[in-house]
């Protein structure tokens, strides 16, 4: 995932960095990783989830994609991972 | 010089690839033609239905970041035309809006019938900064490829006053022209978050308040505006989910009165600053900064691969570039 987002091969990178603080990503980044993940998964993102505490940083997405797979109903959620 | 053999990407864009048939790795992602007609029946839906139960308690339904170029002036019309909008429409003058641009915002802004409000941020501030991002790079390598660093810069201030506007008024909506080639259709309709754009602020305000000091500071958002939260707005890119038809935006425009300016570049239809810009980005980078919106209008079939090809490799006015440096203070530019 992190390849389809940044075009990176991760090196410069930790799970933990800010994507808006190390200017890896901006504001239309941030709606194409939302359009990703709709995609992928096949939720959908609430315009309110669109915070730092969600998208700012590899961590913080394998946080919230974890927590919006548990809540979607039914089938068996795709593993995670690009 | 190599160019992709399906759009105009060359070899000199960061990060290219191309595959054996000389098709960028861009070309060989672009999704069909079905998918994005879907996602901008998506997008329309999402933003005529948050439209349609707007609040708008204060005396603007949408503020329009109008830079009196042509494809805000066709998205003004439509706000106001298709969708009955009440608009305050924006302009921020970097000192370099064409004489004829000014013409055009009085008279489209009278034929349309919309409020409209110059801001004039200081010149020496903005002189400083233009003259700084002529000289080095300020921002992240990622919005090289989009656009030069002038107009990364001046584009962010834009973005930053009219949201100032936007809390101060109690303005739901804060709409931009950019082209499908600017602005891709996932991010035509956007919530702005305010913890968000405080990040997004900072990473733009720090590099431009080592350069121009505290004065550039009236310019971005303050702790008053984060301190109303539920004002922060909308952001809409209509051009993105309607159709974009470069022949009928004239048609359409001309009839408003506007006239196509002779004093700016074929890639700018307002700002004299542009042609400064696009020379030092192709100086320093080997390619024009238009390169990577011409070549997704191309893809999306809105744009003559040689019609991009032709606006990439005309030469910039020079005299025009001489007149910028003048005005900047900045005879010879130290490129690197
Ligand atoms: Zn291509």
């Amino acid at each position: 995932m992190e390849n389809f987002v940044f075009g990176l091969d991760g090196a410069e990178l930790n799970d933990s960095d800010s994507f808006l603080d190390k200017g890896i990503i901006d504001s239309t980044g941030v709606l194409e990783v939302v359009a990703f993940l709709e995609e992928t998964y096949g939720f959908s993102v609430a315009d309110e989830e669109v915070v730092p505490e969600n998208f700012d940083s590899v961590d913080n997405l394998v946080v919230y994609v974890e927590k919006k797979k548990a809540e979607m109903p039914g089938q068996p959620a795709r593993l995670m991972g690009a | 010089m190599r160019v992709c053999t399906k759009c105009v990407l060359p070899e000199t864009f960061p990060g290219i690839e191309f595959d054996e048939n000389g098709v960028c790795n861009h070309c060989r992602a672009h999704k069909q033609a079905e998918y994005t007609a879907s996602r901008k029946t998506q997008y329309r839906e999402k933003f005529e239905r948050l439209w349609a139960e707007r609040q708008a308690s204060g005396a603007y339904d949408c503020l329009m970041s109008y830079s009196g170029g042509k494809d805000s002036t066709y998205t003004l019309d439509l706000l106001a035309r298709e969708y009955g909008a009440r608009v305050l429409a924006v302009t921020v003058d970097n000192g370099f809006v064409s004489p004829t641009a000014i013409e055009n915002i009085r008279r489209v802004a009278e034929a349309v019938g919309v409020a409209h409000l110059f801001v004039k941020p200081r010149f020496d501030v903005l002189k400083k900064v233009f003259a700084a991002c002529a000289e080095r790079q300020i921002f992240p390598p990622k919005t090289l490829e989009r656009a030069s660093t002038i107009c990364t810069a001046c584009m962010a201030m834009v973005k930053f006053i009219c949201l100032q506007i936007a809390v101060e008024k109690n303005i739901p909506f804060v709409v931009f022209g950019w082209s499908p080639g600017q602005a891709p259709v996932t991010s035509s309709v956007f919530k702005n978050n305010p913890e968000m754009i405080r990040k997004m602020q900072e990473t733009v305000r720090k590099p431009l308040e080592e350069i121009a000091g505290g004065e550039i500071l009236p310019y971005f958002l303050q702790e008053e505006h984060f301190a109303r939260p539920e004002r922060f707005p909308y952001n809409i890119n209509p051009l993105a989910f309607l159709e974009y038809d470069e022949a009928r935006i004239h048609a359409r425009i001309e009839q408003l009165g506007w006239k196509k300016p002779e004093d700016t570049d074929p890639n700018s239809t307002n700002c004299l600053l542009n042609s400064f810009a696009n020379t030092v980005h192709r100086k320093q980078f080997g390619y024009n900064p238009y390169a990577f919106e011409l070549a997704e209008l191309v893809r999306q079939g809105t744009l003559d691969r040689h019609d991009a090809l032709a606006r990439l490799s005309e030469p910039e006015d020079g005299e025009m570039v001489h007149l910028v440096k003048k005005r900047l203070g900045i005879e010879q530019p130290q490129l690197r």
